[in-house]
């Protein structure tokens, strides 16, 4: 036996896992979409002609996006202030980006229940000021949603950005201020180019991972915030829509593998999923 | 198809741990009724009861504890046979299963019309005894052949009058009407009990609603739904409609009558009511498995039993269930009565569940529903 035949039988018992556990039963799930309840493309029709099917595909790229979007701007001031002035705080600072992965979402979504409900922390504080005169709604709608998704999301954006920015030589700002140009200059012409990477990276995995979300949009949401994930299990639990449900979740893998085609010709996708630690 | 609202009886469970909680069930009890939840398997220490004692199957929970501490003591003292209540759920398909391998533990289940016409049509479940059950101690309409009616829950209209200064809703076209009565409604995430209110307040007769939700009728009833969806949070489980309330989250809202039951104890005084007017009125059923170990007749001793008007009234006090006997009403203490399904004034102003046009629609409502809610 040669040497490389030996590693790959290390990799078979894993291999075999993942195909007997995973693989198989998702292509199960893809032969019940066109065989459940009548063989064909029914249940394709069924999902192109429902409105409330479309309501929720536009309401989850909606929401991935917005989410995305507003991880990118906070996370990338929080890598920057992280990769360049941090110091010797950066262990903690890095700490505290680290933390909320050490508590499960579900309980970060009820904290965000006690937080912003009627009768919540925030309305509380803002009645109590005198800011406002009646609470705000800030839950069980999609701003709920997109507020506990961003928190949700965050560090996902800010590490592939951080990475990328810690490795950017500083030389290339000292050269760049040297030759005259002034900080705000330097920073967009020099540093920002160099940190493009490191943001689609982080978009990309934030805005991958927001599109199959589901615990914090189904208690957030008041319920009429139904993002796709959460429409399939409606359709598989409440209705044994198996047909529909693995339909749907046949659109929704390809509309993630489409977003990642297109993000490819942007993006190095190796180093974003790969070779993050590095 | 199945109509009984499995989603119901799961509740009274979740109950339990609420109670314990707040230091109104032993932590004895709480193990127990946790035992009886499921986490021991149902068919438990042994799997053929001994003909000393009698088994009682419902739902878990609080509901089994009460079941067992009141009904089965009372079957005791009147046989002398101790009462076992298992809490594992007696779904159609557990009976079914139970029946047909020759296995059968439960002597007694705690089910629903939908569920009996079910395992009746598979030939699992004997028929009533009503030579030992007294017809007239039910409901009328709940005395069938092969079940018959053990306790009731509503769908009820309940809102919070401190959070509606400028008047109270009575009615559901009340509920539908947003500018004079503001603020989040809550509804259940399924149509069960929640298409008759839209139709009522569309002001169809309340003995007219299930004739009127035909295929046009659900229509225009789920068109209602999406008319005030902007103001609707939704509820999955009683325990969620009920942090609605407690949370402030809706001003008013269709939820379990037994939940309403809790909420008044639980809410500041004044800042909860509730109203049976256009509420939907279920009554659960007892069922007994074919082949029962304890024998037809110890199983129809029981449900004779547990037909006491005041034992009834005990079991309404202690979790909100209302009483199957008409004649329980009046024993009801006056400061309870208004929170009874059942008294007659209160049946009088509800809609009657119909298994049959559930059965019929459900499914296809049930889409429609929430697609209206969502988009």
């Amino acid at each position: 036996m040669n040497e490389k035949l030996r590693y790959w039988m290390l990799v078979l018992p894993g291999l075999a896992v993942m195909v007997i556990f995973y693989i198989w039963p998702v292509l199960n799930i893809w032969g019940i979409s066109v065989t459940e309840p009548a063989a064909g493309l029914g249940n394709y029709t069924r999902m192109f002609d429902s409105r409330a099917v479309q309501v929720s595909f536009v309401l989850t790229f909606r929401i991935a996006a917005i989410t995305t979007v507003a991880c990118l701007i906070l996370g990338y001031v929080v890598a920057y202030t992280i990769a360049n002035f941090a110091g010797r705080v950066r262990p903690l600072m890095l700490g505290l980006v680290l933390l909320p992965f050490w508590v499960s979402v579900l309980i970060r979504s009820f904290a965000w229940i006690v937080l912003l409900g009627r009768s919540g922390l925030v309305n509380d504080t803002l009645i109590g000021a005198g800011l406002i005169a009646t609470p705000i709604r800030f839950m069980h709608n999609e701003l709920g949603v997109l507020i506990a998704m961003v928190h949700v999301m965050l560090p996902f954006a800010v590490l592939p950005m951080l990475t990328n920015m810690r490795g950017i030589s500083d030389s290339y700002m000292k050269a760049a201020r040297g030759l005259g140009a002034s900080e705000w200059r330097a920073f967009r012409e020099v540093y920002f180019p160099q940190t493009l990477p490191g943001v689609f990276s982080g978009g990309l995995l934030v805005f991958v991972l927001s599109l199959g979300f589901y615990v914090t949009p189904a208690l957030l949401g008041g319920g009429r915030v139904m993002m796709i994930s959460e429409y399939i299990t409606y359709q598989i639990q409440e209705f044994l829509n198996w047909g529909l449900g693995a339909a749907l979740s046949v659109v929704l893998l390809l509309a993630t593998a489409l977003v990642l085609l297109v993000a490819a010709r942007f993006v190095n996708l190796r180093k974003t999923f790969l070779e993050r630690s590095s | 198809m199945d109509t009984t609202d499995h989603a119901f009886k799961s509740d009274l469970a979740e109950i339990a741990a609420e109670k314990y909680k707040a230091g109104t069930l032993s932590r004895r009890g709480f193990l127990s009724a946790l035992g009886a939840l499921g986490l021991v398997p149902f068919l438990g220490d042994r799997a053929v009861a001994a003909p000393t004692e009698l088994v009682v199957c419902n739902w878990g929970g609080q509901a089994s504890d009460i079941l067992r501490d009141l009904l089965g003591k009372a079957y005791e003292e009147e046989t002398g046979v101790p009462v076992r209540v298992d809490g594992a759920g007696p779904s159609p398909g557990k009976v079914r299963a139970m029946v047909e391998s020759g296995a059968v533990v439960w002597d007694l289940c705690d089910s629903g019309a939908g569920s009996a016409i079910v395992m009746n049509g598979a030939g699992v479940i004997q028929d009533i005894d009503y030579s030992i059950v007294d017809r007239a101690k039910v409901l009328p309409g709940t005395d069938l052949p092969f079940g018959v009616g053990n306790y009731v829950f509503s769908y009820a209209l309940a809102y919070n009058p401190t959070m509606l200064p400028d008047g109270v809703p009575e009615t559901w076209a009340d509920v539908w009407n947003v500018k004079d009565f503001p603020g989040m409604r809550t509804f259940r995430k399924s149509v069960r009990g929640q298409l008759e209110g839209a139709a009522l307040a569309m002001g169809v007769a309340k003995d007219e609603v299930y004739q009127f939700l035909d295929d046009e009728g659900i229509k225009a009833a789920i068109a209602k739904f999406r008319e005030l969806r902007d103001n609707i949070i939704v509820w999955g489980s009683g325990s969620e409609s009920q942090n609605l309330f407690l949370q402030g989250e809706v001003a008013m809202g269709n939820i379990y009558s037994t939940r309403g039951y809790l909420l008044k104890d639980q809410m500041e005084p004044g800042s909860f009511r509730m109203t049976y007017a256009g509420g939907v009125l279920q009554p659960g059923i007892w069922v007994v498995p074919k082949n029962n170990p304890a024998g037809p007749e110890a199983a129809m001793r029981f449900i004779a039993t547990a037909q006491d008007p005041d034992l009834q009234v005990e079991w309404f006090k202690a979790i909100g269930n209302g009483p199957i006997n008409p004649a329980a009403a009046a024993r009801v203490p006056a400061e309870l009565a208004a929170w009874n399904p059942t008294s007659a004034e209160n049946v009088a102003k509800q809609v009657i569940y119909s298994d049959e046009w559930y059965g019929r629609n459900q499914v296809s409502a049930e889409e429609l529903y929430i697609d209206a809610l969502i988009g």
